[in-house]
């Protein structure tokens, strides 16, 4: 199956979209990252669910995770008070770190996107033809139609 | 030609190693490498000769101490430590850094300075998190607490285990000449943090709280191992102490201690080695090498030579320039080699002078000078680096010139105290 056939439709945030927002669509959409555009509304990178995290959790506890079991619940509670006022670019990590965007053409195959996947780390692949962005494929939905190939079809 | 050669090779190294221009393990090396092909040394000298060649003792120690700062670091005590400080402070500013301040001193003058404030910097950030003041000035005080405490014991700062080593001095001769100056020292700083930080630490009842409701047991990681490395360290300050009834080099001690607290916890080697900082052993190697080199050629014997006949017997003058001049480099330049190069000149001086005690002061003038002078600049001691780098990992950046700013004016204070106290113990008392 090719990557357009398995491509789905997926959302997307601005790089000045309130980080809030962005949280709460990984969440009620159980997605495991979003695709962040630039201003041209060009693929620019992509958010994983793990790097809002890494943003919400003191610097100082990841430094010490020791620390973390000295936290009571009402203060881990309002961690998430972090991302207020915030944008995803905020959230994002510094461009020297920041992941390459995963992005395949749309006739690439099932083995291709896997290894796309495995070699950048990133849990979906943007599928782009030109600079049109037609849609994502996540690390289960790929893993779905490797697992049974034939019910896709 | 060849002493010629060898003391530009020496410079050139020396040069690279200041100025940083490229790592200072390469530069190191570099100059060792230069002296071996300049034939001022050879195996013999580099491994084998107690005065010019490679100083195992000093090797010996600095790894049994950074084997045991990794095993004691697994426990969780330095969090415990500073978690129940601020809750016993509780909560109220000037009391949390004066708490912290003092067990990052005590802390620093057992172990190694850059272990000390990796550790309490994490959980101050989280302190001053709870109580909302800026942690720049705890952090600040940290790092400079880091240098004064660790100037009162032979093992505290590389300086003072270099000196020890060339010197014969004792740990407890430390004790006895440097943790005076070093505890008085502690509290003038403590009143000089009220003052430089007063501003900041602001007390807001409301957040109090948060800091009491932190839960400090929660942060021991390994409660039998903690009574382990506790009676162990314990075991291996006992053996600093009577090292010299015992017959055992304080290097020994260390690995000795290592050795039981390796086999008791039962770490793998990736954790017990983990805070083994080969870099630093192989510079300290390399430098020793370079030093050996103008020690062999007879460099060092003419500057000693020169010195002993200029200083006579104006000890006094002599501990004058030293203790300043050790100061104003080391919060410029890095203070290992410089004290590596200068330990066999004073060393000289103080041999002409007998081993009077108005002599040996020159030892407690290089050490005062060379560790408190760290505290000059951002960039005097590794200690200042690395909470400037984890300040600024949280968001809250310390420019060069803010740090430096307290820094001079606390090194000035300290410095200038510590040569009344050399002036006063050892010429106008003595």
């Amino acid at each position: 199956m090719l990557a357009r056939e398995l491509a789905r439709q997926f959302p997307t945030v601005g790089l000045d979209t309130d980080a809030l927002d962005a949280a709460r669509i990984l969440t009620e959409q159980r997605l495991p990252g979003l695709i962040v555009l630039d201003g041209d509304g060009r693929p620019h990178t992509v958010l994983p669910g793990s790097q809002v995290l890494r943003f919400v959790v003191p610097t100082y506890v990841q430094d010490d995770p020791a620390l973390a079991r000295a936290f009571d619940e009402k203060s881990a509670d309002a961690l998430c008070d972090a991302l207020i006022g915030r944008t995803v670019r905020d959230l994002l990590p510094a461009r020297k770190d920041r992941l390459e965007l995963p992005v395949t053409a749309p006739d690439a195959t099932s083995i291709e996107i896997a290894a796309q996947m495995t070699r950048m780390r990133s849990p979906l692949v943007a599928v782009v033809d030109g600079s049109r962005l037609l849609g994502a494929i996540t690390v289960s939905a790929l893993l779905t139609h490797l697992l049974d190939p034939g019910a896709a079809r | 030609m060849t002493t010629s050669l060898v003391i530009a090779a020496f410079v050139a190294a020396y040069v690279l190693i200041a100025t940083e221009r490229i790592h200072r393990v390469a530069a190191a090396l570099w100059g060792a490498a230069a002296m071996v092909v300049l034939g001022a040394v050879d195996a013999h000298t580099a491994f084998f000769s107690e005065e010019t060649g490679i100083d195992w003792n000093v090797i010996g120690l600095l790894l049994g101490m950074m084997i045991i700062v990794s095993v004691v670091k697994q426990t969780g005590v330095f969090e415990y430590l500073a978690i129940w400080s601020a809750k016993r402070a509780r909560g109220r500013p000037y009391a949390v850094m004066v708490m912290l301040v003092v067990i990052t001193a005590a802390a620093s003058a057992l172990l190694d300075n850059v272990t000390t404030v990796l550790l309490v910097a994490p959980v101050t950030l989280l302190v001053c998190d709870r109580l909302g003041v800026p942690p720049v000035p705890f952090l600040i005080a940290e790092a400079m607490a880091s240098n004064i405490g660790g100037t009162a014991t032979l093992i505290g700062d590389p300086p003072n285990i270099i000196i020890a080593s060339r010197s014969g001095l004792t740990f407890n001769d430390f004790l006895l000449n440097l943790a005076p100056i070093v505890l008085l020292l502690l509290a003038v700083f403590l009143v000089m943090c009220r003052f430089m930080f007063a501003r900041h630490l602001v007390i807001d009842p409301e957040r109090v709280a948060a800091v009491m409701d932190l839960d400090e047991r929660e942060v021991i990681r390994d409660s039998r191992l903690l009574v382990h490395s506790g009676v162990v360290l314990g075991l291996v300050m006992v053996g600093f102490v009577g090292h010299s009834a015992f017959g055992l080099e304080p290097s020994l001690v260390a690995l000795l201690g290592a050795g039981a607290l390796v086999a008791i916890s039962r770490l793998e080697p990736q954790d017990f080695l983990e805070d083994v900082e080969w870099a630093t052993l192989v510079f300290f190697a390399a430098l020793f090498v370079m030093v050996g080199a103008l020690v062999e050629v007879g460099v060092m014997a003419d500057v000693g030579d020169w010195l002993v006949e200029t200083v006579g017997s104006n000890y006094a003058a002599a501990g004058t320039v030293l203790i300043w001049g050790s100061a104003a480099l080391s919060g410029i330049v890095d203070n290992i080699p410089f004290v590596a190069t200068t330990a066999p000149v004073v060393q000289d001086l103080v041999h002409a002078g007998g081993g009077s005690d108005q002599a040996r002061a020159l030892w407690w003038a290089l050490a005062l000078g060379a560790d408190l002078g760290g505290n000059a600049t951002a960039v005097g001691a590794s200690a200042n680096v690395v909470i400037i780098g984890i300040a600024a990992r949280n968001g809250h950046p310390i420019s060069f010139w803010r740090f430096t700013k307290y820094g001079l004016v606390v090194t000035v204070v300290t410095v200038a105290i510590a040569w009344l106290y050399l002036w006063l113990r050892y010429f106008a008392l003595a």
